[in-house]
């Protein structure tokens, strides 16, 4: 069989790398920044990660999800980057998560929050909860809760089990939870006194 | 006959009980259910005096973490820092 032309190759390379690859950067930026936190950090984890997408891109199967593919590089990127959380952090199981959130509800209505969600313009204080999780339970808040992605896909994108995506994510959002009312309480917001989502401390 | 269908459909309908839809509300609120299992909780969940104001409260709260998404304020910049970087790897925008 003739081979083309290495030019023709390089430029099918690029066609299939822009068409494929960079149509996700917009995703992969939302990514590197809530992994990175640090917005120069961020910018590097993004080069870094398209730098090592384009130099592997023959180890890409066309057909398949590249937004993951683009995922796992990023975040093998960032976590080579930086040591590893030392504390132990799995969720035991995603069965008794699940359980525990009927828990937090009972104390947020115990508390007048059981409509704090639906009320109140909490963005910043959930960045923060979200920011202050450990990391594997970050990770899994940020695939499934801010990049839609299905249990089976964040599995595959953090290489664990689907039911260990499953603890961390419920863990994950009983801690943000907890947090969040905490710090409605310590903000001294008015339970249950709004109809609709104001800005917190709104006017 | 449609009034039929929706009735046996009902009367046929998987039970579910309180505890269940606990223990699977993440999993219903993420669409990982399949669609009859779906259905069944989503029909629970609509009679139910104890589910519905948590399945709310799940809800919001979910919403309220899509709303953090953070997008990069100078997209272009880093668009074309980026573009930089990969043309030295011999990469060439169409």
């Amino acid at each position: 069989m003739e081979m083309p032309p290495r030019s023709a190759a390089q430029q099918e390379k690029n066609r299939a790398f822009e068409a494929e690859a960079l149509r996700w950067l917009p995703d992969v930026t939302r990514f590197a920044l809530s992994l990175a936190r640090d917005e120069a950090d961020a910018d590097d984890l993004v080069q870094e990660t398209f730098l090592k997408a384009y130099a592997s891109w023959d180890r890409f199967t066309p057909g398949t999800e590249c937004r993951a593919w683009l995922f796992v590089i990023c975040r093998n990127a960032f976590r080579r980057g930086r040591v590893r959380e030392a504390r132990y952090v799995d969720a035991d199981d995603a069965e008794l998560e699940a359980l525990a959130a009927a828990a937090v509800h009972a104390s947020a209505l115990q508390s007048g929050f059981g409509e704090l969600f639906a009320t109140v313009d909490l963005s910043d204080a959930v960045a923060r909860a979200l920011e202050q999780l450990p990391e594997p339970f970050r990770e899994a808040v940020t695939l499934v809760d801010l990049h839609d992605q299905s249990y089976d896909e964040a599995a595959q994108i953090l290489d664990v089990p689907v039911g260990t995506v499953r603890s961390r994510l419920f863990r994950a959002r009983r801690l943000m939870q907890e947090a969040l009312i905490d710090h409605a309480r310590d903000a001294g917001l008015a339970p249950n006194t709004q109809s609709q989502p104001r800005p917190e401390g709104g006017r | 006959m449609r009034i039929f269908n929706r009735l046996f459909r009902r009367a046929h309908a998987p039970s579910i009980d309180c505890d269940t839809v606990m223990r699977q509300l993440w999993d219903y609120l993420d669409g990982e259910l399949t669609a009859d299992r779906a259905a069944a909780i989503r029909q629970h969940v609509e009679m139910c005096s104890r589910c519905k104001p948590q399945t709310d409260f799940e809800a919001a709260f979910l919403e309220a973490v899509k709303r953090t998404r953070r997008e990069h304020p100078q997209p272009e910049r880093l668009r074309g820092a980026l573009l930089e970087a990969l043309a030295k790897q011999g990469f060439a925008s169409s």
